[in-house]
């Protein structure tokens, strides 16, 4: 860690879980756990660093990523934060057109 | 959720009869609620948006009816009881489950997972139901909801009387560790559970055990692995199936620089409990899921972006297929001739399962599968 900075809350709490050895109650990638800071590769670049082995086309991959809320800060999630992103598309492939862009409200 | 929709869904029956994809628009698809299945008939069943169930006759490899389900879809993850007269769905953003008779596409069963106005509770990927077809399983992951803060909760393993209609709450509750996903059950009750690890769990007194480890399985010259398993199949060959990639080390130092990288599957026999656990083929390319032949268990059926079959033994490529897009999961009919694709957009690839050529393709009312799961069966 020691090329990093943390800038952010979470990114200290990170810091601060390396500094008290509690790394092990933080597990890599080996099971599905919705809506959390998943760092696999498998959006922009496949786990071989190309992108060969991404989902083909994109739109195959966007509802099984908005829905489990699998990539929520590259994929708007319609499992808790925006429920209704894709209720006029239901078809990805065909339907695009009618997915907007999201932004983040300041209140929960 | 408010007391659920029965009421609502017989309304909208029609005793249409049997209506077949080529021959029907999706709207007259979507109302053949009514049409019964056929015992002896082999059918996949399925969920997609924006929230349907589907059956599909495979035969003739057609969409037989097609259900409106309730609430919101997502993420269409389905089982069939032992009777193969109802399916149980984890639906509704992953908040809620449902019971739907296949026959008349009635509401039997609904539960909201979150057993308190301050919770808010979800299950990623976890249902099963008990070889008696009596209870429904699931791990729930609850938070609690403050005006300032969330506030995690210990998840736990929610046991349902499938009896208990509409608004069901769970019958016992047992404490569970963190990451549990995807679940089946084995022909003595016993429930498998997948995380780090997949943990056995007596469903009676709430106590589970390693059953067959994944990210512990300290496998000599083998560096830990990875799995994805989102997809909870009930297989012909009655087993719970995991496919991995892990690091093959050329010796005793581990070097990571230097190892080779595998594919293989490690499964539970659900009949026996039984641990496997075989490398099968390099690492060059991503596959979501892998499904064995009923026909020849040695043969092994790999999907994403292509579809591949593999001898396991062997460790050899025997087939491939172009597949057009991505699909996220590969089922097998019982006799093992054809191959069914299914997962993210709104159709089904049927291949021939010795030659991996293309048969056709079942369009599917409505949108995208996502991450569903289809389950195969015999009524």
């Amino acid at each position: 860690m020691k090329h990093l900075k943390a800038l952010n809350q979470k990114a200290r709490l990170l810091d601060q879980a390396v500094a008290e050895d509690q790394v092990e109650e933080v597990i890599a990638m080996s099971a599905v756990a919705g809506c959390t800071a998943t760092v696999d590769p498998g959006w922009e670049v496949d786990a071989f660093g190309g992108v060969a082995g991404l989902c083909q086309p994109m739109e195959a991959d966007l509802y099984g990523c908005a829905d489990p809320c699998w990539w929520p800060a590259q994929v708007p999630d319609t499992m808790m934060t925006y429920p209704d992103w894709s209720k006029d598309a239901p078809s990805a492939k065909e339907n695009w057109r009618n997915l907007d862009n999201v932004f983040p409200k300041d209140a929960l | 959720m408010k007391p659920r929709t029965a009421t609502l869904l017989c309304a909208a029956l029609l005793a249409a009869a049997p209506v077949h994809a080529e021959h029907a628009s999706p709207a007259e698809l979507a109302n053949n609620t009514a049409a019964p299945l056929v015992a002896g008939r082999e059918y996949m069943v399925l969920a997609n948006h924006p929230n349907n169930l589907s059956v599909i006759d495979l035969a003739d490899n057609t969409v037989l009816k097609t259900c409106a389900l309730p609430d919101a879809y997502g993420p269409g993850l389905l089982q069939i009881s032992p009777d193969h007269r109802q399916a149980w769905l984890l639906n509704n953003r992953f908040g809620s489950i449902y019971g739907v008779e296949l026959d008349s596409c009635n509401v039997i069963f609904s539960a909201n997972m979150s057993l308190a106005a301050d919770e808010r509770t979800k299950s990623v990927l976890s249902l099963a139901i008990s070889p008696d077809g009596k209870e429904i399983y699931t791990v729930q992951n609850p938070s609690r909801i403050y005006v300032d803060r969330y506030e995690v909760q210990q998840p736990r393993l929610a046991v349902y009387d499938t009896a208990s209609g509409l608004d069901a709450k769970p019958v016992r509750t047992f404490p569970m560790p963190r990451q549990l996903s995807v679940m089946q059950t084995g022909a003595d009750g016993t429930l498998y559970v997948a995380g780090p690890d997949v943990y056995k769990v007596d469903v009676k007194t709430g106590k589970y055990e390693v059953a067959m480890p994944i990210l512990n399985w300290n496998r000599p010259g083998y560096g830990a692995p990875d799995v994805l398993n989102a997809w909870p199949v009930q297989t012909i060959t009655r087993e719970f199936a995991f496919l991995y990639t892990a690091p093959k080390f050329k010796d005793d130092k581990q070097d990571i620089a230097s190892a080779d990288f595998v594919w293989g599957i490690m499964s539970i026999d659900l009949r026996t409990g039984a641990v496997s656990v075989a490398d099968f083929a390099p690492l060059t390319e991503v596959y979501f899921t892998g499904i064995r032949s009923p026909k020849n268990p040695n043969h092994l059926f790999t999907v994403l972006n292509v579809l591949r079959k593999y001898d396991i033994k062997e460790q050899k490529l025997l087939a491939s297929a172009d597949v057009g897009h991505a699909y996220y999961q590969a089922s097998v009919n019982h006799d093992g001739s054809r191959v069914y694709l299914s997962g993210t957009l709104h159709d089904i690839a049927v291949f021939d399962a010795e030659t991996l050529e293309k048969i056709t393709t079942i369009p599917l009312p409505g949108g995208d599968q996502a991450t569903n799961t289809a389950q195969v069966f015999i009524r």
